[in-house]
């Protein structure tokens, strides 16, 4: 019991309850009214979310410990809940990007099909919150996997909002596998820890078999990798982001998938005494998911999906930098870990603020065209100014330039490791080099992956005829972001003086330092050339190779864009060419018609995801055949399952 | 903050403004004497900058905030990260200064602005040169921040100043392997300062369209400042290169005499780098652009050889 819980636990409580009210309100609501509902359950939404921020703040500032246990069930399991620094920084992760997320919903809801639909999605919202909350301030195992079943079902209902549509179908029935899939290891690994120490407890294990520990291990990691996006249990993001409404987006590429690198963290740090190998793994896992996570991005050109591989990438920082606390810890370094471990929570909470930003802002884009393809696009930034600039900041945050804050936590995963290459033994100094230039390859691709984003969505002319009668969304759809644009500046600017505050003096830069010398610098430039230059100013067409004006179709397209780095890294994407040829004759002499295409090839899905599909469903046929329908099959089934019985009981002792 | 660094800061600053240009037009003069032509003065540079600042800007139409703030941007990056190496003066530094990462992605912050200008206007050149050099930026950083590593590990410290300090007490080079590593800086400063084989700075052709095709539709002061921009970006990189591999000549303490020394050494190391480049330049033809990634797969290897030299020796 923590000496604060007399203020933490009622703003817990208040929090639960307002969440739950935001579930069950919009339910009741009939008629006409229902409007009024949608934006009361949205603003439970935003109060909750206030006053978990509060709650963390206070967790984080104080190293208060919250504790209570709701019910015990028989067996040692039991609902209970433990809020340490850890649970709070997660948290404040929810909290920073679900009062954003609901103000900008409060807006965008007005533009989505179906009234009784629409207050499916605020009960739902709410809901996936509360899961979400309660996943991390679970306090042991059993309660930890009920809340995890809960945020995966709420969080497909969200996806299949637009249901009447093929895509979002097949997107959902991919999602609800996946994440089922994740649930089954999360599980698996649970009920091991549970063979191996017989209770449900978070708290580690001494004693326990190795086997069985690794097996936990495997098994947690896996299911949690999946829920995460980690490569190759990727896929379900470039499918569920584009289908579901853009708010929902956030949350779930902003939120959930930080709620999985919680659970990592939370047994890794908690329960177990982790591995060197274990590291390596981590580690190997996220510069693979980074690197080909940038890579596939790159050619994405639905806005959201590409946003959806962004956050494959920097799922990859994040496991990367959990990857190095662990191998630094394993080896007895522990400044080394803790910096690590400090960028990858870091960039947990700065990829939240950035990634929610662009799913927030390019679902502004699509509701002013009416696209996600961003070659219709174009010439937005001078009809959609706030927008695009809330845009700008969470693109160059992402391309970690400074001094915004995806800058902030590279630098700290790169330091860790800059400084531990001197002190680490031979071996291990030539693998993090290596992981080092691939952190870097996957660092200055997202850069060229957003100039692509930001340049074919936002600058030049308009390619298409909705691009071009675009105009800026309502202000409550620019107040969610901008309340975050403003997160991704102040956390990045005053990274270092936060750091300092939360207890950790490290040898990064100061960027509050480096931000006023470059504004100065700027200001000065300014005035100089204000004061010495010609001031003479013409507005002139772009000289279009002897075309007597400009036109969209001669502009740079994003597939350009991007082209040298496809072709460069083509031996990855892996393209087919499909040719289909007809002839007059039989000797294929003389030819009638026929078509070519280059596509890619999805290789994870042709070649890890199809194949066990399809082993399933051979499976299911063969096991399809016993089930004949005739009553006599049947009896003799029972025949037979009786006489095995008999003969088991018989000879066993 | 002490004065010390305070007056770092400002000479700093004042002699990479005042010499960079030169560095720039020496390349341009070797290269002329190598094709037996006389080649510009050597302070041309100086007058093209002036020139165009007399010149009227032209915005297109289509053109946004972006090709506004570019020039002050990049110029602005470019300016804070030559305060991270120190070209004449080295002093303790606070607050990050020198941060060798920081420093990597100060130059990468003027990239990004630069290739979204090159977008704003809607011309097919700008859009060209955005998406060559961001491929090009993008292929050599593993190359990049493998040298830079190496310095940190050479050097254990993250801070260039420091490295130059160190580098300055020793008088010589502090390890043999610096001589190599020397090598792949000078790669780097080829690619980033795109010079041939990977870019030629003085066409405006097509082919060669990398770094000038971003600045394309860029004029008057503007472009004065992205011109400027790029020799500051030459003269950073010269000054990195020379003062670590020859720290000779490099003011460790205030004096008068201290820092005219120290100019001359700058000039005459700068000169002699700026010379090797010309040669280098006009011994090679451009490289195809699909024939790049060899070549830095090239830089990449024998930095890595680098790397496994210096931990198992």
């Amino acid at each position: 019991m923590g000496p604060l819980d007399s203020m933490t636990l009622p703003l817990f409580t208040a929090a639960v309850l307002a969440l739950l009210a935001g579930t069950v309100l919009p339910l009741l609501a009939l008629g006409e009214h229902r409007r009024y509902f949608h934006t009361l359950s949205l603003g439970c939404t935003v109060i909750a979310a206030a006053v978990l921020g509060i709650l963390s703040a206070i967790i984080l500032v104080t190293g208060d410990f919250l504790h209570f246990t709701l019910f015990t069930l028989g067996n040692g399991a039991s609902f209970s809940c433990a809020i340490d620094k850890l649970s709070a920084f997660f948290l404040l992760i929810i909290s920073a990007v679900s009062v954003p997320v609901a103000i900008y919903f409060s807006g965008y809801i007005g533009s989505m099909e179906g009234t009784s639909r629409r207050s499916l999605v605020c009960s739902f919202t709410n809901l996936f919150i509360l899961a979400m909350v309660l996943v991390v301030s679970s306090g042991d195992t059993f309660m930890f996997f009920f809340c995890w079943e809960l945020m995966a079902a709420s969080s497909f209902f969200l996806v299949v909002y637009d249901y009447t549509r093929e895509s979002t179908r097949n997107a959902g029935i991919i999602y609800f596998f996946m994440t089922q899939l994740s649930s089954l290891f999360v599980l698996l690994g649970i009920v091991i820890l549970f063979c191996a120490t017989g209770s449900f407890a978070m708290a580690p294990l001494p004693g326990a078999p190795a086997l069985l520990v690794t097996a936990a291990f495997l098994c947690l990691f896996t299911g949690f990798s999946i829920k995460a996006g980690v490569i190759p249990f990727h896929k379900w993001l470039p499918y569920a982001h584009p289908a579901s409404p853009s708010p929902v987006s956030a949350l779930m590429s902003g939120v959930m998938v930080k709620i999985a690198v919680y659970g990592l963290l939370r047994f890794l740090v908690t329960v177990f005494t982790p591995e060197l190998w274990w590291g390596f793994l981590i580690f190997a896992a996220g510069l693979g998911s980074a690197v080909l996570g940038i890579i596939y991005a790159l050619k994405e050109h639905d806005i959201k999906g590409m946003l959806a591989y962004s956050s494959i990438e920097n799922i990859g920082i994040i496991f990367t930098g959990v990857g190095l606390f662990v191998i630094f810890t394993a080896t007895g370094l522990p400044l080394l870990a803790t910096i690590a471990l400090l960028g990858a929570l870091f960039h947990s909470l700065n990829h939240a603020l950035a990634k929610s930003l662009l799913f927030l802002t390019s679902g502004s884009v699509v509701h002013a065209t009416h696209t996600r393809e961003i070659e219709q696009m174009g010439g937005l930034i001078n009809r959609m100014p706030y927008t695009s600039a809330f845009f700008f900041i969470g693109a160059a945050s992402l391309a970690a330039l400074p001094p915004l804050n995806g800058f902030a936590s590279e630098v700290l995963i790169l330091t860790a490791f800059f400084t531990s290459i001197p002190v680490v033994d031979p071996l291990l100094k030539i693998l993090l080099f290596f992981g080092l230039a691939l952190f870097a390859l996957a660092s200055t691709l997202s850069a060229v992956c957003f100039v692509k984003a930001f340049g074919s969505v936002f600058l030049a002319l308009p390619r298409s005829q909705a691009s071009e009668k675009a105009s800026e969304v309502p202000a409550t759809m620019l107040a969610g972001p901008a309340i975050l644009a403003a997160a991704c500046v102040i956390t990045g600017v005053f990274a270092y003086q936060i750091l300092i505050f939360a207890g950790y003096v490290l040898p990064i830069p100061d960027m509050f330092l480096i931000s006023l010398l470059l504004l100065g610098v700027m200001a000065l430039v300014y005035i100089l050339i204000h004061y010495t230059a010609s001031r003479s100013t013409r507005t002139g067409e772009t000289w279009g190779c002897g075309l007597d004006a400009p036109r969209p179709s001669a502009e740079y397209t994003g597939h350009g864009l991007s082209e040298p780095v496809e072709i460069i890294f083509s031996p990855i994407y892996r393209t087919r060419i499909v040719q289909t040829r007809q002839f007059f004759d039989q000797k294929h002499c003389i030819y009638r018609e026929g078509t070519g295409e280059i596509r890619l090839m999805k290789v994870f899905e042709e070649y890890l995801y199809l194949p066990v599909a399809r082993a399933g469903l051979k499976l299911a046929g063969f096991i399809s055949r016993f089930q004949n329908n005739c009553l006599d099959t049947y009896l003799l089934y029972v025949f037979l399952a009786v006489i095995a019985l008999i003969l088991f009981l018989g000879w066993s002792p | 903050m002490n004065i010390d660094l305070i007056l770092y800061c400002v000479i700093n600053t004042l002699v990479v403004l005042a010499i960079s240009p030169l560095f720039v037009s020496l390349v341009k003069k070797v290269k002329a004497w190598t094709q037996g032509r006389r080649g510009p003065s050597l302070f041309q540079t100086y007058a093209t900058i002036r020139k165009l600042l007399s010149k009227e800007v032209i915005y297109s139409p289509a053109s946004s905030w972006v090709t506004r703030i570019c020039p002050y941007l990049s110029m602005a990056s470019l300016i804070v990260a030559s305060l991270f190496v120190p070209l004449v003066f080295v002093t303790g530094t606070v607050g990050g200064i020198g941060n060798i990462i920081l420093f990597l992605y100060l130059l990468a912050l003027s990239r990004f602005i630069m290739a979204l200008a090159g977008l704003d206007a809607g011309s097919p050149f700008g859009g060209m040169g955005s998406s060559r050099e961001m491929s090009i930026s993008a292929i050599i950083e593993p190359t990049m921040i493998i040298v830079f590593a190496t310095l940190a590990f050479v050097y254990r410290t993250l801070n260039i100043p420091d490295m130059v300090s160190i580098a300055a007490a020793q008088g010589t080079m502090a390890v043999p392997t610096l001589i190599l590593v020397a090598i792949s800086l000078f790669i780097l400063l080829i690619v980033e300062t795109s010079r041939i084989p990977v870019d030629n700075p003085e066409t405006h052709l097509e082919l060669t369209m990398i770094h000038e095709g971003m600045v394309l539709e860029q004029s008057g002061r503007n472009l004065a400042l992205m011109e400027y921009a790029a020799a500051i970006k030459l003269a950073v990189l010269t000054g990195l290169l020379v003062n670590l591999v020859v720290p000779l000549g490099i003011a460790t303490t205030l004096s008068v005499t201290g820092l005219a020394v120290a100019v001359i050494a700058l000039v005459v190391k700068g000169s002699a780098l700026a010379g090797v480049i010309g040669l280098f330049e006009s011994s090679m033809a451009k490289k195809r652009f699909f024939q790049l990634p060899s070549l830095f797969a090239m830089a990449f290897f024998f930095s890595t050889l680098v790397i496994i030299i210096e931990v198992f020796s």
